[in-house]
This record gives C-alpha cells, sequence and structure tokens, in this order.
C-alpha cells in the first residue's frame, strides 16, 4: 500500500516520545519524496489519456491523489513535529543547544532554532521581561541550592562571586539561580 | 490553586508602598491593587479559554511601571530591611503573573500562528487581539515554520499539492472545551446546554460549560474563568 | 431507543485541527473492510490476493481509513465500506454486557478516535455505533477516575487496569495522576520547587553513559 515509509516516519517520532529527538531521517523522507513523484507522474499520464478518450482511468487517479495527499501529510507533521521539540529546546536548554541535541538536527532545523532565538529575544526585550525566568510562583527571597557538577564562579546579581564546586551548598538570590537549575548545574533543596 | 494564594496581601503592599492613583484614559482613576486584580483575572482567563483573547497588555505595562517605582523606592532603602525584603518578594511575585501571562499568550500564538494571522471572514479576528510586539513575534513566526517546511519538504512536492492550505490543514482551537467559568454580573435566559432550557445566571454561581457558549460573555467581563 | 434529536448535536470536527498530530494520523491507518465498486486500472499489484494487473470490481480488500474516506467520497464511489469487526453489532452487545472489562487496547489502540471517524461514512448504524461508544467510554470512565485520582501509580488495580485502556482513557489517566502527584506536591510543600526539565534530565543521563 502506498504511504508505508510515510508512515515509519511518523512511528518513529511516536516512539522517541519525551526523550531525545532522533537523528533527521534523510533516508526515509527522500523514499517518501520519490513515491510522491512516481504517483504524481503515473496521474499525469492517466489524465492525458483520458483527455485523449481513454476511459476507466478516474478511479486510478483518485486512489493515487489520496496517496499523494497523505504522503504530504506525514512528511508535514515529521517535520512539523520535530520542529515542536526543537522550540520547546529553547526553554528547556537556553539559546545554546548541548552538542549531542544538536548533532541531531539538521541543517535547516539548526537555522530555524536561531531564527526563533532571535525573535523571541527581540519579544522579550521589546516587552521588558524574561520569560524564561520566573517559572514558578515564587515563595521566598533566597533559595538554598546544591551544586551538581564543577561550574567554577558565578557572580551574583548583586556583585558577589560565589563558587560553585560540586556538592557544595549555597543560600543565594532566587532570581540567579533559576536559569541554573533548569539546566542542572543547581539543584533546589527544600 | 497556588496561584491565587494571598492576593490580599499584595494588594495591600501596592496601596501602601507607592502613589497608587492611576488615571485611565477615560479619566477614571484606578488604583495598583485593581490594576493587578484586572490583570489576574486576565491571566486566568487567559489560561484557561482555548483561544487566544483579547490584550490587555496595558495592564502588563502598567504594572511593569508600578514594579520600577517600587524598585526605585527599595534601592534608596538600602539592603537588610525586613519590610524591604518583603517588597521584593512582593515584586518577584507581580512579575511571575506579568511572566506566566505573556507566556501563556506566547505559547497560543505559536500553537495556533497561521489559524491566528490567516484573514478570514468567518472567523474571530484575533489579529486585532495581538499587541504591537505580538502581531510582530506571529509574522516573524509564521513565516519561520512555513520555510522550514517549503525548504525541507514542500519544495521537493509535485506542483499541484506543495503548499500548505492555512484555511484547513493547521492547527485551530476547540472552542468547545469544558471549563469552569464564575458568573460576576447576573444574566437572564442564558442557553447552557443545547439540551436544556435556557437559565438564568447568578451572580457567583459557578458552571462548567462548553467555552463557545460563555465566548462573549467572557469578552464583555460578564463572566471569569476559574 | 436511539433517540435522533440525542444524536443531532454530534458534529464532525473539520480534520484541519488535527492535521499534524501523530495520533491522529495513526488513527487513519485504521484498516476498513471494502469492497471495489469499479474496476481501477494498473493498481493491481495493491491487493496481494491477485495476480491481475488492475483490481477487478468486486474484488474485497482492507484499505486504511485515510484511503476508505476519499474513495467514497466522490458521487461515483469507487468503493463501498463495511464496519470493522470489532464495531458491528456482536462487539457492541459485548460492550454493552461488560464495558469495563473489554481489552480496548487490543481492540485498536484507537478505539473511540476511530469509532467516530467511521461515523463520517453515513452507516445505517450510526446511531447505535455512536450510542455504543458513548456508553462505553461513560461506564469505563468512572471507573478509571476511581481509580487515578486516589491512588498514585503502583496500586495493582491499575496496573492491571492500564494494559487494557484505549488511547483516549491513557491520556485521561495520565492527565488526572498528574494532578493527584501536584496535590501531594503542594501538600508537602514543595510544588514550588524549581527543577530542571525533563529533557535535560534525560540529556544528562544519556551523557554520563556515554562518557563512562
Amino acid at each position: 500500500m502506498f504511504g508505508e515509509k510515510a508512515l515509519e516516519l511518523v512511528k518513529e517520532l511516536k516512539r522517541s516520545g519525551d526523550g531525545s529527538l532522533p537523528p533527521y531521517n534523510e533516508d526515509c523522507v527522500r523514499q517518501v519524496l520519490d513515491e510522491m513523484k512516481a504517483l504524481f507522474e503515473q496521474n499525469q499520464k492517466d489524465v492525458s489519456a483520458t483527455v485523449a478518450g481513454e476511459g476507466g482511468r478516474i478511479a486510478g487517479v483518485q486512489l493515487r491523489h489520496a496517496s499523494l495527499e497523505r504522503n504530504k501529510r506525514c512528511l508535514l507533521a515529521y517535520v512539523y513535529n520535530r520542529m515542536e521539540k526543537i522550540r520547546d529546546m529553547r526553554w528547556d536548554f537556553g539559546s545554546v543547544l548541548p552538542d549531542d541535541v544538536k548533532n541531531n538536527l539538521n541543517e535547516h532545523e539548526l537555522s530555524w532554532f536561531g531564527r526563533y532565538n532571535r525573535s523571541l529575544a527581540k519579544y522579550m526585550r521589546s516587552v521588558g521581561i524574561d520569560l524564561t525566568q520566573d517559572s514558578k510562583p515564587p515563595k521566598s527571597l533566597y533559595i538554598e541550592v546544591r551544586c551538581l557538577v564543577d561550574y567554577g564562579e558565578f557572580e551574583t546579581e548583586d556583585g558577589n562571586v560565589v563558587l560553585l564546586k560540586k556538592n557544595s551548598q549555597h543560600l543565594l538570590h532566587r532570581a540567579d539561580c533559576e536559569h541554573l537549575i533548569r539546566q542542572g548545574i543547581l539543584e533546589h533543596i527544600i | 490553586m497556588a496561584e491565587n494564594k494571598e492576593r490580599g496581601s499584595l494588594s495591600d503592599i501596592l496601596n501602601d508602598s507607592v502613589d497608587s492613583e492611576i488615571n485611565e484614559d477615560e479619566g477614571e482613576e484606578v488604583t495598583a491593587a485593581e490594576v493587578l486584580e484586572r490583570l489576574e483575572q486576565a491571566w486566568l482567563n487567559e489560561k484557561f479559554a482555548p483561544e487566544l483573547l483579547e490584550s490587555k497588555v496595558e495592564l502588563v505595562e502598567c504594572m511593569l511601571d508600578q514594579i520600577k517605582e517600587m524598585e526605585e523606592n527599595l534601592k534608596e532603602a538600602g539592603k537588610g530591611d525586613l519590610v524591604g525584603s518583603l517588597h521584593r518578594l512582593e515584586i518577584q511575585r507581580i512579575r511571575y503573573v506579568i511572566s506566566s501571562y505573556l507566556k501563556i499568550r506566547l505559547k497560543k500564538i505559536e500553537k495556533y500562528a497561521f489559524h491566528i494571522m490567516e484573514p478570514s471572514n468567518d472567523k474571530t479576528d484575533y489579529i486585532s487581539r495581538l499587541s504591537a510586539e505580538e502581531h510582530v513575534y506571529a509574522k516573524e513566526y509564521c513565516k519561520n515554520v512555513e520555510d522550514l517546511l517549503k525548504s525541507l519538504a514542500l519544495d521537493d512536492m509535485p506542483p499541484n499539492i506543495n503548499s500548505l492550505d492555512k484555511k484547513k490543514s493547521v492547527p485551530q482551537p476547540n472552542l468547545d472545551s469544558y471549563l469552569f467559568m464564575k458568573v460576576l454580573q447576573p444574566q437572564e435566559q442564558v442557553e447552557l446546554d443545547p439540551d436544556d432550557q435556557p437559565t438564568d445566571l447568578e451572580e457567583g454561581a459557578q458552571h462548567l460549560v462548553r467555552y463557545s457558549v460563555i465566548s462573549s460573555l467572557l469578552e464583555n467581563g460578564a463572566v471569569a474563568l476559574t | 431507543m436511539a433517540d435522533d434529536s440525542l444524536y443531532g448535536s454530534l458534529q464532525v470536527r473539520p480534520s484541519g485541527w488535527d492535521y499534524f498530530e501523530l495520533d491522529d494520523i495513526l488513527a487513519c491507518q485504521e484498516k476498513i473492510p471494502c469492497t471495489f465498486e469499479t474496476q481501477v486500472k494498473d493498481l493491481g499489484f495493491l491487493d496481494h490476493g491477485s495476480d491481475s494487473e488492475h483490481i477487478e470490481p468486486a474484488t474485497k480488500m482492507e484499505l486504511p481509513f485515510w484511503l476508505a474516506k476519499e474513495l467514497c467520497a466522490r458521487q461515483r464511489k469507487i468503493i463501498s465500506v463495511e464496519l470493522p469487526k470489532v464495531y458491528r453489532e456482536a462487539y457492541r452487545q459485548i460492550l454493552e454486557a461488560d464495558a469495563t472489562a473489554v481489552d480496548l487496547n487490543k481492540l485498536g489502540p484507537y478505539f473511540y478516535s476511530v469509532g467516530g471517524k467511521l461515523l463520517e461514512f453515513g452507516n445505517a448504524e450510526n446511531p447505535r455505533i455512536a450510542e455504543t461508544l458513548m456508553m462505553t467510554y461513560m461506564k469505563r470512565m468512572r471507573r478509571l477516575m476511581d481509580l487515578s485520582l486516589n491512588k498514585l501509580d503502583g496500586s495493582k488495580e491499575s496496573q492491571t487496569l492500564l494494559p487494557k485502556l484505549d488511547h483516549d482513557e491513557h491520556n485521561v489517566f495520565a492527565f488526572s495522576q498528574e494532578g493527584l502527584r501536584e496535590f501531594e506536591q503542594w501538600k508537602q510543600g514543595v510544588i514550588s520547587k524549581l527543577t530542571s526539565s525533563k529533557t535535560v534530565i534525560n540529556q544528562r543521563k544519556r551523557k554520563r553513559t556515554e562518557d563512562n
């Protein structure tokens, strides 16, 4: 049946669920586009034949057209859903993606991410608020954190310098730490 | 919900700490506490409504100005001051509400970008609901997404189907979603459910209804989402 | 018993809403038993049971829903469709007898979704199908809400129930468990704990195993 390769792309994305984005499946995408090309060309032949007086070809044309639309839908959904995951990464990882994540994106997806980043930064500047901060209602000004990795020196908003060594604990301004907690460098201790 | 806690103390501090009279365009005087209350309701409405609502960005701008004033006052007060710390915390709380409100709107704009930006006579004019900055963002987002779909897929497809149908093949909000609402201003004879008789809505009553049924009441402030 | 006005408010949602949705795409792959009414030239290879060059009239084949829908949509119907067996009277009666015991995951993980799509074929049995879908959903939902709102994960009853849920029921279950989890966290005062996102945690885990 037509559309089987296209369905594989959809299944591949569905399988990866909340986990990491798999590398862009260039091969499978190419095969889907090839099938679409073949379906289209066969339809063109049938349409010409019909115009020339041959009957009985409409059913085939409609079947192939439905398959073309199906392939299109699956392929667009593949690109679109990957894109949404990449977009969400801006909110999870920050404006710089870790290398192993970047490696699974193709060049168009990477440049999409760059443009998304710039557009978001422009918006946040224009409204005067960093939306990637303040993700939970604040309960206190200072929070206790434990450092999970050797991060090095960190300068707080009031100019103090803190040494973030693995397993060290600190009492810091909430606003200072939120980014580092999101990135998994600090752990919020309640 | 956690977000509803301590609205009272926020209002108190606002009333104490700054010049709390603000003149609106119509010459009506509103306190900062009232603006915050309106902003919080706008935030809840936006959170629960399936579609993008009218922008209340003027409330946001007003609160941001208030915050700036409060921060100036705090600088003069110096650090280590207990009352100052409380004020700083309240500033963070207001920031949270503003940030959450704008983020919820941004997520909706991203999710329904094509539907929002596509001009059409038989649906809501969402463009009029965007702030100037959101409009710029939405345009850029749409272009960015469309460019990606084109360069990775559409451009390589056969000519008769190589474009995205922005009227039919794009995500649209489900206006029939059910949600909780409470009545702010009593209404007469509203049909909450096509299978039931129209009923009068009493002030303070809460109902579980389809969004489409109350969307216009929400727009004119007769009901609020909870 | 099946009152027409009850289904008068049934509306088929415009399919554009779910165009990019992976689950909807997968649900549309469900097989529908079809009979070809006309000949289809050159596509005989799609019929695995025959060597012929063309698909001949009266050929019976299972086609995916997305195709069956299109081939029915013209005035000159190319195919006629039948209901898949799990939506026919025999199965409807099983569901009516004991909805909560049925393994809907086995009957097709997108049982409700596909059932709703079947209504688009305008079959004479539509009111009955719609009624069965709603009754089944309501009966099972009661049990589902009971289990998902009262105990987090681990409960033995949940473990036996979960594998038999249809895809939509799974989502409802997960959603209400999430709500319950957040409530527990709020009670313990940890709801405002700042955390890394799942994506970041997973990526660090992967990195650590790679580096070792």
